[in-house]
């Protein structure tokens, strides 16, 4: 028995798994093999050999030098996909008040290049991933991700990982995957701070891209008679976007808002990806038409917690978020295939929102390629993922129970070819992610010449915004605008009164369950405080 | 319950045919354009006015769908040339003085119910605006309110482009401040808003001068690098070619002379003064500028710049010769134009006529649709309401709105639809609270363990 064998044995004893340096040879046999491009095999074996699958079959002879792990009645998976996440980057982008930003806020035309993200941005260079983020990922079965920031309009250049042990630039599967582009506005009074500003901008910046590159291509050719256009890297990094050769993602959950990245997609001639898509289930006929390749997150909205904000909510709403889940399984029926991925939700709810999808009528199978070779195949990496076939990355997951049932653990995760660590039923205890402290239902008290005015507001950080719904005294809608820099909160909404609709602007600071400040309003400037209700 | 949706959706939206006839029986009709017809009646071929008259006139085609109104009248759709509805992800871009960049075609939200509720009061046709908070706010939007269409099919196409300008309080930013942290907004002043306005059409200047020597070198054979496309510049260049039309907020009639006398200084025309609620002291002026007015009948004192306002200033306005509409800027009052149009004879004794043109006629001239819409003439679009008594009385209600001959408001189909709707909620509530019932159930023996 070689050393290797000797140490794999004695940790399948221990049900300590090994961590070795190098991807060994590993054979897995007696379990439920799911090579997903194939049927499943009831007692199949998989072989990887230095970091590849080597072979996949009922009869497949094991290598001498193999290790083997025998895994009856457990389940054998290629690595999941989770091919939208923001994961190693902040939720929220940083503070960008003070006196550069204020002087930025007064140009006419801001640049490509907004402090908080760019075009040029690179997510492969600028990624922080913490043991926690990639344990906490791997207990979900994904080995695989693609990530970027989700604040700013242009998110950056994503990257696709693959979540083992080692550094960044080991892990990394395809860098640029894709430039990411977000519909967020910006906080008040910084351009664009509308959602009409957020379209003129992002078509502005292509325009300029193409400027650049028309200039460039020209100046290059022949440099002499022509006055040297400016360097710029964010504009320079939108090139291979308007050739096509890198797609973007256009980050769109409503019907609406993909039209909107359609029209924009369309007039550049860009290729593109939707991805959150959550009322998919309206158009699933025309995404199909226009073979537009779609990442659906399983983020599905939620209805509101209080009883009576459910019961004044229009019948709109209600149905939109019954339906919303549904949208895997008519994209299914239309023949798209399509990638379920976390999006804006958290690490641990993934696995739950994908069987919501199943609940809802995807077949386990569909679910399944959704985060596999679905997405390998839009990212354009399905010679190197998403499914248990030779020559592919051997990513490997064993799972006690189908991957999707309730009760299902993964037992063992092998990225390129090596054992990695998972959490402990300890850590996963400990690690219940962390809110942010603006979290929660505030119940505000702003002082108006009219008398104290209450507005409850109820706030969360997702996709690096601050957003939420107020009610109360002045009517009832979504947040806008919202920013938290960790003590300072800001939030728009529109103020309902029987005479007028104005905007109010939140303005406050934090302390503990506390939050005081400033509302500006066409009226004047009121005082505001409150706290977080229980 | 899918089957229930498409029933809804089949029932608001009376599915477009070629062959869509239809002929209003019996009542009366108020062309706006010409005079008002008893017992008369409308045909309708497809999206247009396939003719109108006395009942004896019109007679029905073999495959036309009647629609009896005896005893009831029928207006041509009413236009409002100021709403702010249906507008999604903010209704101002407050970082810029200058936003001309900004689209609203980009934001239109065919989901607002407020669309629908002012099709419950006889509206079709709106001019849909940003805010003003910026002396050049964006490019506006003509639009119909067909309702539960996809946004793309509200925008009206061939209409004039429009941009809306703003003057006085809020594009200097009187009643509002940025947070902490955030510099005050130029411009500060009303000197400081026409001075924003006049650099913007200098700058358009240079930058057309910009794109036609690219052009001449262009055509001369020569290779030269080309210029940024600037969207706002694009836009203004456009103002100065006379491809879009201005409409401008404006409280005080001195501003509205600078306005006035700006628009001849640098060459462009301004199609409607919006608010103008100072207009009757420079009634004659905004005439001799063949400038519109589109204004509120009996609405002021909200600020302090709306404070001189008088409700006979719209039969002052129209009297001396001003094209006068009276305009919504609210979602709730976009569903009762017609009540502002009646004031006006009240307040100055404008004609039957003349106060019904202020909600229909008027302002879709203002727009420049008055081709098209505003009237029930012959070949102009289908687009009326049949009303249970004269929209002037308090009393009436629109039973039927048309747009382009299609229903998107029945107030019977509405009433009935309402159960259906209420049942529908009610199911889907209870689904959600029985599964939240038993996902708390699987929850708890695990609670226990802990």
């Amino acid at each position: 028995m070689s050393v290797r064998r000797l140490l794999c044995f004695l940790a399948v004893l221990f049900a300590l798994p090994a961590f070795a340096d190098a991807p060994g040879v590993y054979a897995f046999t007696g379990g439920i093999v799911h090579p997903v491009n194939a049927p499943e095999i009831a007692n199949g074996i998989v072989i990887i050999r230095d970091g590849l699958i080597e072979a996949v079959g009922a009869n497949v002879p094991i290598p001498a030098d193999a290790a083997v792990i025998d895994l009856e009645g457990e389940h054998v998976y290629p690595g999941l996909i989770d091919a939208q996440t923001s994961l190693g980057f902040p939720s929220a982008a940083p503070p960008r008040r003070g006196r550069g930003a204020a002087a930025a806020r007064q140009q006419q035309t801001p640049p490509p290049a907004l402090p908080e993200t760019s075009p040029a941005f690179v997510a492969m260079r600028e990624i922080k991933l913490s043991d926690d983020d990639v344990e906490s990922k791997r207990a979900t079965g994904v080995t695989t991700i693609l990530t970027a920031p989700a604040f700013g309009i242009f998110n950056g250049q994503s990257v696709v990982l693959n979540l083992g042990e080692g550094d960044t630039p080991s892990r990394v599967v395809r860098d640029p995957a894709a430039q990411q582009v977000s519909f967020n506005p910006r906080p008040a009074w910084t351009y664009p701070d509308s959602l009409m500003g957020v379209v003129a901008y992002i078509k502005q910046i292509l325009l300029d891209a193409q400027q650049y590159s028309a200039a460039h291509a020209i100046y290059d050719r022949n440099p002499s008679g022509y006055r040297r256009p400016d360097d710029n890297a964010s504009l320079q990094a939108l090139g291979p976007v308007l050739r096509r050769e890198v797609p973007v993602v256009f980050v769109a959950d409503s019907e609406a808002m993909m039209r909107r990245a359609e029209a924009i997609a369309r007039e550049f001639n860009l290729r593109y990806i939707l991805s959150g898509v959550r009322q998919g289930y309206r158009f699933a006929d025309e995404l199909k038409t226009n073979n537009i390749p779609v990442f659906v997150s399983v983020k599905w909205p939620i209805a509101p917690t209080n009883k009576d904000d459910r019961d004044e909510q229009p019948l709109r709403l209600i149905r939109d978020r019954q339906l919303a889940p549904t949208t895997p399984a008519v994209l299914a029926k239309n023949g798209i295939a399509f990638a379920l991925v976390s999006g804006a939700g958290k690490t641990s709810d993934f696995i739950s929102g994908i069987r919501k999808a199943i609940d809802n009528g995807l077949s386990a199978d569909d679910a399944l390629r959704a985060v596999t070779i679905w997405p390998a195949r839009i990212l354009g990496v399905d010679r190197q993922l998403g499914s248990l076939e030779k020559g592919k990355i051997a990513n490997v997951v064993v799972t006690d129970k189908p991957i999707f049932v309730k009760e299902a653990k993964v037992k063992r995760v092998f990225i390129d070819g090596r054992e990695s660590k998972l959490p402990t039923e300890d850590e996963r205890a400990k690690r219940t992610e962390a809110t942010s402290p603006v979290e929660g239902t505030w119940n505000l008290t702003v002082k108006t010449p009219q008398g104290d005015v209450s507005i409850i507001v109820t706030l969360h950080v997702e996709s690096g915004q601050l957003s939420g719904t107020f009610s109360g005294g002045r009517g009832s809608g979504n947040i806008r605008n919202g920013t938290f820099d960790g003590t300072t909160v800001e939030f728009a909404i529109t103020a309902q009164t029987q005479a007028e609709t104005s905007d109010w602007l939140f303005h406050g600071t934090l302390r503990d369950s506390t939050i005081e400040g400033t509302v500006s309003t066409t009226a004047g400037t009121f005082q505001f405080s409150g706290s977080k209700s229980r | 319950m899918k089957r229930l949706i498409a029933v809804i959706a089949f029932a608001l939206t009376s599915v477009a045919s070629a062959q869509n006839v239809i002929l209003i029986r019996d009542a009366t009709i108020l062309t706006v354009s010409h005079g008002k017809i008893e017992h008369g009646s409308v045909l309708i071929r497809g999206t247009k006015i396939a003719a109108v008259g006395p009942n004896d006139q019109i007679t029905a085609p073999a495959n036309a769908q009647i629609i009896n109104a005896s005893g009831k009248f029928v207006l041509p759709g009413i236009v409002d040339t100021h709403s702010h509805t249906a507008i999604e992800g903010g209704v101002n871009e407050i970082s810029l003085p200058n936003t001309g960049m900004v689209r609203i075609r980009d934001v239109i939200n065919n989901e607002d119910i407020d669309a629908y509720r002012e099709l419950a009061g006889g509206t079709t046709t709106a001019l849909m605006l940003h805010g003003s908070a910026n002396s050049i706010g964006g490019q506006c939007q003509i639009a119909k309110w067909k309702w539960a269409r996809p946004a793309s099919e509200w925008i009206v196409e061939d209409a004039p482009r429009t941009i809306k300008f703003a003057l006085g309080e809020n594009p200097k930013s009187s009643n509002f401040r940025p947070p902490p942290g955030i510099p005050l907004q130029y411009p500060a002043t009303r000197m400081g808003v026409e001075e924003v306005i006049r650099k913007s059409f200098l700058d358009a200047r240079d930058y057309m001068a910009k794109w036609d020597d690219y052009d001449a070198r262009k055509k001369r054979g020569e290779n030269p690098i080309p210029p940024r496309r600037d969207l706002l510049m694009e836009e203004i260049a456009d103002i100065v070619r006379g491809n879009v039309d201005v409409h401008s907020h404006c409280y005080r009639a001195d501003e509205i002379l600078m306005l006035l006398n700006l628009s001849d200084e640098l060459g462009f025309k301004i199609r409607e003064l919006q608010h103008v609620l100072e207009g009757y002291k420079v009634a004659k002026d905004i005439a001799a500028h063949g400038v519109g007015g589109g204004t509120f009948i009996d609405w002021w004192g909200y600020k302090a710049e709306a404070y001189d306002a008088i409700p006979y200033n719209v039969a002052l306005m129209e009297r001396a010769g001003v094209l006068t509409s009276v305009n919504s800027d609210s979602d709730e009052l976009a569903r009762r134009l017609n009540l502002d149009a009646a004031k006006a004879m009240k307040y100055g004794g404008l004609t039957e006529e003349e106060a019904l043109r202020l909600c229909t006629l008027n302002p879709a001239t203002q727009l420049r649709l008055d081709k098209r819409i505003g009237s029930i003439d012959v070949g102009k679009d289908a687009d009326l309401a049949i009303w249970n008594g004269h929209p002037f009385s308090t009393y009436s209600r629109v039973d039927t709105t048309f747009i382009e001959g299609q229903i998107y408001f029945d107030r019977q189909r509405d009433l009935q639809l309402r159960k259906d709707l209420a049942k529908e909620k009610a199911d889907r509530l209870k689904k959600e609270a029985d599964e939240a019932a038993k996902e708390k159930k699987e929850k708890k023996p695990e609670d226990k363990n802990d």
